[in-house]
Parts: structure tokens; sequence; C-alpha cells
């Protein structure tokens, strides 16, 4: 069957829906590692408390204090901060440069917490477990809602629908252009009508073509966001193997990908069928 | 079955493939057929003549299904086309072999992926194809043009194409419609011939065409459509009778 004719119009067509699948999977791509980014700063920030030792006063309060957190609920580990590492925290948050030496007596000590529900009172047990051992504290921890809170999770909401607003407009494109194909096979819609395969059948004839080729084209196009977020991984860390990016990757990370096939051939086949079903009714009824 | 209990398919048992009963037809807000009564039976070849613009196409599209009366009733291989909705009307039409004037194909496929698409959507085995289309090529006078896409073919061998097609699904009706368009005196007989011999297997053929000589090579009835309506013209000895 010679068909050097359409060769070139469903190659462009082919190469249309591969670049709008590699799109969408890349934006996926992009948005999970957003949607990561932001869920770990989320909760190391949710998971970092500073208690403030207000009494006993001097360094035994703090080696006290220290000793209650060790046994109080939620911690997980607990250090006293040095002059160096406040200092290294003030240079990190933009502060003024302050030198080790030139830093005041601190009476402060680091908290890292372990998970726990959204309800719990985590300041409360941690206050209370230091007035057992006979300490007066201050637990201080991020706010949940304000500045840089609320930051990770409109990151993440903006992530997630930003990358579906993008998919939908990409299946879109790809279901624009593969209408474009039933405009090539109207010649055979029109035979189709004519010799009495029903409108389903039809459509489906051209739909089933749409499919194969949406879903050939999704996978080159995720194989191709697959390989350039590949590359930009061992660019950005230079160090990272293999086995390395094999440790990190989650199955979510990989559902961008997974889907594009199957979504661009769901979305060609769409378009096909909605294009041949025109095509065969004008064919089939003439007034 | 209600089917079999039907007048519309008794008439189809007695032998009567086509029947437009005062069927008025046409296009947006013009009637081309107007007050048409037909009939075709089975085994028997109607040639329907007229000059260009005369209805003849309007005329097979009625038949084809097509086009739906816009009042009257057709009713074709036993069904009353108008109570059938879009599904039961496209397998109607696998019952009919339609041969257009200037025929749709599948320009870059062969004629014989053309010709498998009917027998396909015919419902036969696809080991069985190769030799149908042979069998087909063979009695429409197709040689090695059968591989050629169609966009390469002469007008007579695209005609052939297209009437090896139409018989393809072994139809009951054959609607050839200005089937010798294109063609020399020659083959324009040779493709009427062609379609009257399938009188012999029991189909009702209807040939349309403006050149009223090609008649006597269609042996059967002769109609002619004057003023939207194709009248039955009386062959010589009946007139004598």
């Amino acid at each position: 069957m010679a068909r050097r004719p359409f060769a070139d119009a469903d190659r462009a067509l082919f190469w249309t829906l591969a670049i709008a699948a590699f799109a969408a999977a890349a934006v996926g791509l992009a948005a999970r590692a957003v949607d990561r980014a932001a869920a770990h700063y989320e909760s190391e920030r949710r998971n970092y408390a500073i208690v403030r030792v207000i009494a006993p006063e001097g360094p035994d309060g703090i080696v006290l204090a220290t000793a209650a957190l060790v046994h109080a609920p939620h911690v997980a580990a607990a250090t006293p901060m040095s002059a160096q590492r406040a200092a290294q925290l003030l240079r990190q948050w933009g502060g003024n440069p302050i030198e080790a030496a030139d830093m005041p007596p601190l009476r402060l000590i680091e908290l890292e917490l372990e998970p726990s529900p959204p309800q719990t009172d985590v300041t409360g047990d941690i206050t209370a477990a230091l007035a057992r051992d006979g300490v007066t504290g201050e637990v201080v921890r991020a706010p949940e809602t304000a500045g840089a809170g609320a930051m990770a999770g409109r990151a993440r909401a903006a992530a997630l629908w930003g990358s579906g607003a993008f998919a939908i407009v990409m299946a879109l494109i790809i279901s624009l252009a593969a209408r474009g194909l039933a405009q090539r096979r109207r010649e055979l819609m029109h035979v189709l009508a004519d010799m009495g395969a029903t409108q389903r059948q039809a459509a489906r004839r051209v739909a089933d073509e749409a499919a194969v080729k949406g879903f050939s084209a999704g996978l080159v196009g995720a194989a191709c966001a697959a390989l350039i977020a590949l590359g930009l991984i061992f660019l950005l860390a230079p160090n990272a193997s293999f086995a390395s990016v094999k440790q990190l990757v989650e199955p979510l990370d990989v559902l961008p990908l997974a889907l594009t096939p199957f979504a661009a051939a769901v979305a060609a086949a769409m378009g096909a069928r909605a294009g041949a079903e025109s095509f065969y009714a004008q064919a089939a009824r003439l007034a | 079955m209600a089917r079999r209990t039907k007048p519309e398919y008794a008439l189809y048992e007695s032998g009567v493939l086509a029947q437009l009963s005062d069927v008025t037809a046409g296009y947006a807000g013009t009637d081309v057929l107007i007050g048409v009564d037909f009939e075709a039976r089975a085994g028997e070849v109607a040639f329907v003549s007229g000059p260009t613009a005369a209805g003849k196409t309007t005329f097979v599209h009625v038949l084809r299904l097509a086009l739906l009366p816009k009042a009257g009733q057709a009713i074709i291989l036993g069904e009353d086309v108008q109570k059938l909705n879009g599904a039961q009307r496209a397998r109607l039409k696998r019952r009919i072999g339609y041969i257009a004037e200037n025929p749709v194909f599948v320009e870059d496929w062969s004629g014989f992926d053309n010709i498998a698409v009917a027998l396909k959507l015919a419902g036969r085995k696809p080991r069985t194809i190769a030799d149908d289309i042979d069998e087909l090529a063979q009695f429409v006078g197709l040689t090695d043009e059968i591989t050629q896409p169609l966009r390469s073919l002469s007008n007579a061998a695209r005609r052939r194409v297209a009437i090896a097609r139409a018989l393809a699904g072994k139809p009951e009706l054959i609607l050839a419609d200005d089937p010798t368009s294109g063609l020399s005196p020659e083959a324009g007989r040779r493709v009427v011939r062609l379609l009257a011999e399938m009188r012999r297997v029991g189909a009702a053929v209807i040939i349309t065409s403006q050149d009223e000589g090609l008649a006597e090579h269609a042996p059967g009835s002769r109609w002619r459509m004057e003023r939207g309506r194709p009248v039955r013209v009386e062959e010589p000895e009946e007139a004598d009778a």
C-alpha cells in the first residue's frame, strides 16, 4: 500500500503530538520537582524548633534543659546552639556579618522534632517536660501559615494546578492536531459512509489510528523529557550516579512520564473521532 | 420476528427491491424530484435517461439512502427508509452497490486496497479477501492496474475498480449513476453490459445515463426523467400492442 503523499503530513502530525507530549511531561516533572522541594522545605521547617532557656540561668541551665529534652516527647535531637552556629545562621538569613567571638552568651537549644499529627500540642508537651525537670523554657516554632509557612503550600498548589492546566492545554493541542488526521482521512470516511459503515465504525477506524500515533508520540515525548531531566540532574549534581538517582526517585516522580503516552493517545483519539464523525455525517447525508 | 410481518418486507419478498411512492426530494429549499413513483424488481434492469440536471443523481441519492424523501414513501430492500435511524440506514446500505458518477476512492491506496475495504465491511474473512478480489477483478476486466495507486489509473480503470468495489458485498440493489461518463463509447457499452449482467444473480440494477442509446445494451425497463420524475418509456412492441 503506497501512502507516500500522506507521509509528510503524518510525520508533521507525529512530531506535533510528540512535542506537545514532551512539553506536558517536562512541565509535569518540573512541577513534581517543585512539589518535592516545597514538601522537603515544609517538613524541615515543621520539624525544627528552638528552646530559649529562661531558668536556671547560666551553663547549668543549658545542661539541665538538654538532659530534660532528650526524654521529652516529640524531640528527635536537642543540640545547644554554639556561637559559631548562631553566627552562621545570622549570615545565612541575610543579617550583618557577625563574628562568633562577638556573640553574647546564648541560652538557646536547637530541636529536631519527630513528625506529629497536626492537632498535637508539641510546644506544650515540651514545655511541660522541661518543667518536670525544673527548667523554665520557651519553645519557639516556625509560624503555621504566615510568610514562609504559607509559601511552601502555595508553591505546591501552584505546581499541581499549573501543571494540570498546562497538561489540559497540551491535550487540547494534541486533540486539535489529531482532528487534522481525520481531515486527511476524509476520503476514507466518504468511502466508508457510501459502503454502509456506521458512523461509529468509521470514526473508530480513524480514532484507533490516532490513538496509536498519540501513544507512540507520547512515548517519544516522555522519553525526551526523562532524558533531559536526567541530564539536568547530572549537570546540577556532578557527583550524582545512576544508583543515587535511582534511590532518589520516588514512584510518584515518574507518574507524569507514565501518564503521558496514555493521555496523548486518549486526546488524539478523541480529536480524531470528533473530526471523523463530522466528515462521516457530511458524506452520509446530503440534506 | 416483527420485521418479517411488516408489509414492507412482504413487498421485498415479492421481489420488489425498491419502491418509491409519490416521493418528493431535494436540497434545502429546492425540490428536485416531485411526486416520483418508481419500482425496481429483483433480476431486472431499469435504465433511466435524461439530460444534465434532470434529477438523475438526486434520484440515485434517494435510492442509496443518502437523501431522505421530504414527502412520500421510499421502501428499499423491505425497509421504509424514513423509519430507520442512522445505524440501521448504514447497515441497509451494505446491501446496496453504488457506482457514483465520480467515484470517491482513497486515492493513494491501490485498487486492491479500495476493494478490500468493501469486502472487510461485508464481513469476509481476511484469508479469502485476495481470492475474492481476483475474482472481481477478472469479472470487471482489471489486470495489473489493481495493484497501482488509484490516482495513477485511467478513467476506465477507475470505473472498473468502482464497479468491482460496488459488487464486492454481493449487493441486492445495484445503482450506477452515469457510469459511462468520461469513457469512450466502446468502454461505456462494455460497462453497461457488465452491470446489466448482474441481473442474472438476482440483483435489481438501476443505471442512469445521459446517453439514451446505451439502453439497448441494458435489457429491461426504460425510464426518462421528465419534470423531476422518471417516466416509463414504452418499448416499441408494447406501444404497438
